[in-house]
């Protein structure tokens, strides 16, 4: 490497390297060293005093704001797995859909589907929670068509969160069905004719063929629906602030209002740690298990 | 991926009934997609007696466009897109030099500690912003940057899928091609953003649309930001002001019609950008 070489690299780096340093590594230390720390936001951090790990006993304790944040932990694991479920299958059947060239209209499709992914998350909220209106929302007049009776969606601790997560799948499932096509267009048509030639029906060329080779495509998928589905916020922040009953408490929006809002800031800091802990677990376990997968075969 | 000729569908001597059933999937999939977007248009065109209606009206008898006048002077609109134009202008600008000059020195560049400092920023992307909200809004306060568009833009100048997205494309560009420039005398600033970056230029697209959408868009960090300073509220921090303008079902026509101006520029944006959009997906997001 010539000393040119250096400087330049040097040059180049600088700017992005920095940036993401100060603003992305340096709070993420902070966070770390935060968490030991009895700290109000609104002080400086010079303020902050030690106090080992009081904060994490304080989330483990009866106190409010550790049931609060068990509470919060549980809807948002419920709410992260309810949408994986829910969008990784559903992104391959709307892939099939847009990829197939039997008939036409798939990329009228996709588009469709993709441009939902470009409404802003707040216009989302505030669509669906007219949507979902128990009395003069269309939903319910929709459903009571089918003879189904009416239901309460946000207005219920029993279907809130679960209607978050339909809203959510509702405007993501786009975005993952464009990764499903990605994966499907590498498949090479070789393989699908070798399956027909050997007697493959449609439904065994797709379980012996394409789900194989989209295993890498759906692990990608399953990390990024995970990351997505931890920062549920603006339904939960506008249209429900985490209730009713604490049904939609998530952690995006209870770290906030802990940290940022009630200033405590040790606290929350803390929590965003469990968070990142939490994480770290399920994607590895989602390496594990694809790579597991792949020695099966 | 290929493509079929229009017309294909009404050819019946070969159909069969699973390709009906496959038309009328594809049909349903498109309708239940469009249909929240379709009713958040119908509904801003609604006098307040008819949001409130039981059973709901679906066509507003007179359609009426009093709710865009009125979101107007609720939440200074021009305001608030102004704000959102900057925001999302000035950060894709910054994320589009830093990733490009980043992307060339990680795609072209060989030197000590590369594959680790890179591996160090990419996993950044898979860090949700709420593990580092509390610190940054502090660390943005120290910095005197608090409740001004500044605070909202300057931390978000680089970021991780930027540099992925520009190392995959320019990994791609042949090394001739900078190597002529070198020849030829030019600096490596000039070789970037003149020889590599029109080189890349599907790419840039693509980053341009995902950056300007997503800026558009974010709402956690500027809320958070700007702690309630409501002049440089983005149009999406503006619009959770129409919800509580006037609860209830009486503001629903308003509510839509701050909705559908929100989602207008990020969506034309997508219209006139979408095959670099899934080009850029189909050749970085899974092969990386």
């Amino acid at each position: 490497m010539t000393r040119s070489t250096r400087t330049s690299a040097l040059v180049m780096l600088t700017p992005a390297v920095s940036l993401v340093g100060v603003f992305i590594f340096l709070p993420m230390l902070l966070t770390i060293w935060l968490s030991f720390q009895a700290w109000s936001t609104q002080t400086g951090f010079g303020a902050a005093q030690f106090v080992g790990l009081q904060n994490y006993a304080d989330l483990l304790s009866p106190l409010s704001v550790g049931r609060d944040f068990r509470q919060a932990s549980w809807n948002t694991a419920v709410y992260t797995l309810l949408s994986v479920v829910v969008i990784l299958p559903l992104s391959v059947l709307l892939g099939l859909m847009v990829h197939q060239n039997r008939v036409a209209g798939g990329h009228v499709l996709r588009t469709i589907l993709f441009s939902t992914y470009m409404v802003p998350m707040i216009a989302v909220a505030l669509v669906w929670s007219k949507l979902y209106s128990p009395n003069e929302g269309p939903l319910n007049q929709i459903l009571g068509w089918f003879g189904v009776g009416r239901q309460m969606w946000l207005s219920s601790p029993d279907t809130a969160l679960v209607s978050v997560v339909i809203l959510n799948v509702w405007q993501q499932v786009g975005y993952f069905t464009v990764l499903v096509i990605a994966g499907l267009t590498q498949i090479p048509v070789a393989l699908y004719e070798a399956a027909r030639i050997d007697g493959a029906n449609p439904v065994q060329s797709f379980f012996g063929v394409t789900l194989p080779l989209l295993r890498r495509t759906l692990l990608f998928s399953a990390v990024i629906a995970v990351i997505n589905a931890v920062q549920v916020f603006e339904p939960v922040a506008l249209i429900t602030q985490g209730g009713p009953a604490n049904s939609t408490n998530v952690l995006t929006y209870y770290i906030r209002r802990v940290g940022i809002e009630r200033a405590q800031g040790g606290l929350g800091s803390a929590m965003a740690v469990m968070l990142m802990l939490a994480l770290i677990v399920v994607i590895v376990a989602l390496f594990a298990f694809a790579r597991q997968g792949e020695h099966e075969k | 991926m290929t493509r079929v000729g229009k017309g294909f569908v009404f050819r019946a001597s070969n159909a069969g009934p699973l390709d009906a059933l496959l038309v009328f999937a594809i049909v349903a999939a498109a309708v239940v997609s469009a249909f929240p977007l379709v009713w958040m248009i119908l509904s801003s065109f609604k006098t307040p007696a008819e949001s409130m209606q039981v059973p709901p009206v679906w066509i507003p008898a007179t359609p009426t466009f009093d709710a865009y006048g009125e979101v107007a002077s609720v939440i200074n609109a021009g305001r608030s897109f102004w704000n959102s134009a900057v925001i999302a202008t000035t950060t894709t600008l910054g994320i589009l030099v830093t990733s490009l000059m980043a992307g060339y020195a990680f795609a072209k560049y060989r030197f000590k500690g590369r594959d680790l400092l890179f591996a160090a920023v990419i996993a950044t992307m898979f860090l949700p912003p709420i593990v580092t909200l509390i610190p940054l809004y502090r660390l943005v306060g120290t910095m005197g940057l608090n409740a001004s568009l500044a605070g909202v833009i300057v931390p978000n100048l680089a970021n991780a899928f930027g540099i992925f997205l520009m190392r995959q494309f320019i990994a791609g560009v042949p090394d001739d091609l900078i190597d002529a420039a070198r020849v030829d005398g030019a600096s490596e600033l000039r070789i970037v953003f003149a020889v590599v970056a029109p080189a890349v230029a599907p790419a840039i697209a693509a980053l341009t649309l995902f950056a300007f959408v997503y800026h558009w868009n974010t709402y956690l960090w500027p809320l958070t930001v700007l702690q309630g300073n409501t002049d440089n509220y983005p149009i999406v921090l503006s619009l959770s002001r129409l919800l509580s303008y006037n609860r209830g079902a009486m503001n629903t026509g308003l509510v839509m019609a701050g909705a559908a101006m929100a989602v207008l520029p990020p969506l034309t944006m997508f219209v006139l950008l979408q095959r670099f959009f899934v080009d850029s997906i189909v050749s970085s997001g899974v092969k990386g």
